[in-house]
């Protein structure tokens, strides 16, 4: 059921009039028509499982990024609150919570960083009745309506990563790792596709579990064996610690480069200064960006949760992103409540990021690239890959 | 020999013998008290952060060693005061207290450090020629403590006083606590025992790991896949069940993948559990 | 009060116990002074053995009070009773079986030469299998052994259930006269026994149990056959 825009409209108006010397007044004089004009927020950021270390990041960011819009009016005039749920449950409950929160808590707006399964989940839970801004790296394909996806997708991290390193590396033999599930998967296919375009080939290819407590003993054994001059890494979390511990471990480090696709500060941490030698990471946003804007982001970041601020990372930051996304989705839209008039507004979207401002279209971001190596356990950025297309098609 | 075989072959040992010395701590509270402590991971995990802890202070990593049985060891002597001693005739309600505890001693960690990973630097670097094989000389070091370990342990279970008088517990409790072994001392400072090995475990993994607050859970499992396949029984059980657990999935991965080699072991516990629920080596 | 003083060395009074919510031993009374023996006899079934599992720690007393030299047992562990010279040979898996003769005699110190060696001479069964595994002796052997194994021990009370149960008549005889010995050193000793002779041979005093209680109690000299064989008919 469409929502009335005369509404929104006067909502509009109203925090227009209030203006910047009145919003001191205004929730003194509009107590009573507060609760009904908040704009209620669903976020999904994993609170338990694996994934559960990126959870205090996201809810830092987002709360951030809200407190932020609310101090300047809200979206559309609406002052934003948040209602959080688990993205790190099974799919089956989220999809619980995320219908839950939409029928009962009468949220109008999803932001979620987790993964596809959930992500898969929650699409078919909301079946496009209201916003869904998904922001964490992805395989690529979401064209679900009223579904926008900020993430990173293969062709932005692979891509211009893939052909940089095969230029100035010469790499010509390419060995790939991942975990077993689609993003390691479709990822594998776009850099497969890379490899030939740069004239390299695929010496080996293998995927181990997701959740199990894999050792990579033998994958390294195997690498050995095939001396690649890269290794192309989707493993994910725990797994990609282990394995980029145990292949330095053996000593592989010297001879043989490495790029992660999921591999950002956090990570990072765990694989630790003797084992990062040689390994490349490539994703839209390294905590040590040098952006003026990512300065500030970084600055009331601090600010914001001293004296002890969460980790940032870019699986959290990407839902900073995410909820400026929305705001300019809303507000271009008009409202909430027609899925037609926010897909239409989505295209050519300009929106704040951390590090600056984005552009979507098809539902998808058109974003700089970083290309980062691990110096230590830090990131630092050799190459920056301007507006890379995201390749996806969702009209 | 070819030196990728050589490493294959290490591999393969390695897997083993630092599964058998997870498993040990385990097996002999298991053997002693019946008590299946299923917070052994977390004491493998709070050993992994001790070694953590040395390196933020600067202290040689063999430090962690004392501080890990210090600390494991206190937590596993509270533990059996207050958990595990007064529900020793009731293994369920063991299962879920143990349960519990672990949950409790992730938390914590978790409070105290985050749930982020942490690294600890391998206290030996670089690596040693096997047979024309380069392999890492921690995981060298790790193997040869680790085989010494276990075969110390048996070797003082086989011929020690206090190895006797476990035996004697296990094989008949009533008998023993009336030719005057103190039986409830013995029991205290077996699961103390088991408690400090799985901290010695974690400290020497810490190295090679993602430390982290749930590493605990990725030992647990196959822990138990071991004690499956090995029985109850014996440490001879332990550590042919170590053997074939861990040599099987480091075996399968090798000539396979990790996906062939999990699943293989899933299946052999299984069809353990359903043919052969005893283990190899059942308890008489 | 009776106690050391008047020479008892053990004494119990209104024992009352058994397994779960069932009693099976009601207001058991006895007492055993130094040098003294006292054996416990009744047919199957009528709780001796519960008894000596009561007395020994094993169960514990829904009633009833237990004292060694005058000191009361409450709530003491079978190993610390065992400390303050309660000996006990259970009827019922006498010996570690995955232990060999000799780890079962040396468990708790080594072979003591004035203690082992003169049993182990009257037994050379044992003798010839000290490196063998207990668990491959035939159970009359057993018991052979969890009788040097107690008698051999220095404490002051010695309680055996049925420890001629399965043993050849020569050894019955030979811990007979072993325990005469022990008696004459003052150790008091408490037997549970079904062989009356073996009863007679070595009694002081005798309590007879029947359904939990006891039926009859005195001194062995007092009691004639006739009356023990009544008690002890089906």
């Amino acid at each position: 059921m469409p929502r009335n825009f005369g509404q929104v409209s006067r909502r509009r108006f109203v925090a227009g009039a209030a203006g910047s010397g009145a919003a001191i007044v205004a929730p003194a004089v509009f107590t009573g028509a507060r609760a009904a004009d908040e704009l209620k927020m669903a976020t999904f950021f994993p609170l338990s499982g694996p994934a559960a270390l990126f959870g205090p990041t996201g809810t830092a960011c987002t709360r951030l990024a809200v407190d932020e819009i609310n101090a300047a009016g809200g979206i559309g005039g609406r002052k934003v609150t948040i209602v959080p749920a688990d993205g790190g449950a099974p799919p089956a409950e989220a999809a619980k919570a995320a219908i839950r929160l939409m029928l009962r808590d009468k949220v109008e707006l999803v932001v979620g960083s987790h993964n596809s399964a959930v992500r898969e989940a929650i699409v078919a839970a909301l079946k496009g009745k209201i916003p869904y801004v998904y922001t964490p790296l992805y395989e690529g394909g979401e064209c679900n309506p009223n579904v926008y996806v900020t993430a990173d997708t293969p062709q932005q991290q692979v891509q211009p990563s893939i052909t940089w390193l095969a230029r100035t590396l010469g790499a010509k033999t390419y060995y790939l790792i991942g975990n077993d599930y689609v993003w390691p998967r479709k990822t594998n296919e776009q850099a497969k596709k890379y490899i030939a375009e740069a004239g390299g080939s695929v010496v080996g290819e293998e995927y181990v579990p997701l959740g199990a407590p894999n050792k990579f003993e033998d994958a390294v054994t195997r690498i050995k064996a095939k001396n690649p001059d890269l290794v192309v890494i989707t493993l994910v979390g725990g797994d990609n610690v282990n394995f980029n511990r145990t292949f330095a471990g053996f000593g592989l480090d010297k001879s043989i480069k490495r790029i992660s696709y999921l591999l950002e500060e956090l990570t990072l941490l765990g694989i630790g200064d003797k084992s990062s030698n040689g390994l490349y990471s490539a994703m839209s946003y390294f905590v040590n960006e040098k952006s003026e804007a990512n300065a500030k982001f970084k600055a009331s970041f601090a600010k914001a949760f001293a004296p002890k601020p969460p980790p940032l990372s870019m699986l959290g930051v990407d839902s900073y992103s995410g909820v400026y996304c929305a705001k300019a989705l809303i507000e271009k839209a008009g409202g909430t409540g027609d899925a037609g008039r926010l897909m239409a507004a989505s295209n050519a979207l300009r929106y704040r990021t951390a590090t600056g401002t984005a552009v979507m279209t098809n539902r998808h971001v058109v974003k700089d690239m970083f290309l980062a190596e691990c110096k230590g356990t830090s990131f630092e950025i050799v190459e920056t890959f301007k507006a890379v297309a995201h390749g996806q098609a969702c009209s | 020999m070819d030196p990728i075989l050589t490493t294959n072959i290490l591999n393969v040992v390695y897997e083993v013998s630092t599964l058998a010395v997870v498993v040990l701590g385990l097996a002999v509270v298991f053997g002693l008290l019946n008590v299946m402590n299923l917070a052994h991971g977390e004491f493998v995990m709070i050993g992994a952060y001790c070694a953590f802890f040395v390196q933020t202070q600067d202290l040689p990593f063999l430090a962690a060693v004392p501080l890990a049985l210090l600390v494991c060891g206190f937590i596993g002597l509270v533990v059996e005061r207050i958990l595990v001693r007064p529900l020793y005739a009731r293994p369920f309600d063991t299962l879920l207290a143990t349960w519990g505890l672990s949950m409790l001693l992730r938390e914590a960690v978790e409070a105290i450090y985050g749930r982020g990973f942490r690294s600890v630097a391998t206290p030996l670097t670089g690596s040693v020629d096997v047979l024309g094989a380069g392999y890492p000389a921690y995981r060298l070091l790790l193997t040869a403590v680790s085989i010494a370990l276990v075969a110390g342990l048996v070797w003082w279970f086989v011929q020690s006083a206090t190895g006797r008088r476990i035996r004697a517990v296990v094989n008949n409790p009533e008998l023993a606590g009336s030719v005057g072994i103190p039986v409830t001392a013995l029991a205290r400072n077996t699961f103390v025992f088991g408690c400090c090995l799985a901290a010695l475990a974690g400290v020497m993994l810490a190295p090679l790991l993602p430390v982290n607050p749930t590493l605990g859970l990725d030992f647990i499992l196959k822990s138990f896949f071991v004690l499956v396949v090995g029985g109850l029984g014996s440490l001879v059980g332990l550590i042919s069940g170590a053997g074939v657990i861990g040599g099987v999935e480091s075996v399968v991965s090798a000539v396979s993948d990790r996906t062939w080699g999990y699943s293989t072991v899933l299946v052999i516990a299984i069809l353990f559990l359903w043919l052969r629920p005893n283990g190899l080596f059942p308890r008489t | 009060m009776t106690g050391a003083a008047n020479g008892e060395v053990f004494s119990f009074a209104g024992v009352t116990g058994g397994y779960g919510a069932t009693t099976v031993v009601r207001g058991v009374h006895g007492a055993i002074a130094a040098g003294e023996a006292c054996c416990v006899l009744g047919r199957n079934g009528v709780g001796k053995t519960t008894l000596m599992r009561l007395l020994t720690g094993h169960l514990l007393l829904r009633s009833g009070t237990v004292r060694l030299a005058g000191q009361p047992l409450d709530g003491l562990a079978p190993d610390e009773r065992h400390r303050l010279g309660l000996v006990y040979c259970p009827q019922d898996r006498p010996v570690f079986d995955n232990l060999s003769v000799r780890d079962n005699l040396t468990l708790m110190g080594p072979i003591d030469a004035g203690r082992h060696a003169p049993l182990l001479a009257a037994f050379p069964v044992l003798e010839a299998r000290m490196a063998q595994s207990s668990g491959t002796l035939s159970g009359g052997e057993r018991k052979l052994l969890s009788f040097v194994r107690g008698i051999a021990e220095p404490g002051r009370l010695l309680l055996l259930d049925e420890p001629s149960e399965g043993v050849q008549q020569e050894n019955v005889e030979r811990m007979a006269g072993f325990l005469r010995e022990a008696k004459a050193a003052g150790r008091a000793l408490l037997v549970v026994e079904q062989n009356l002779a073996f009863a007679r041979d070595i009694a002081d005093r005798v309590i007879v149990m029947d359904r939990g209680e006891v039926v009859l109690a005195g001194s062995a000299a007092e009691i004639d056959e006739d009356t023990l064989a009544a008690h002890l008919q089906v």
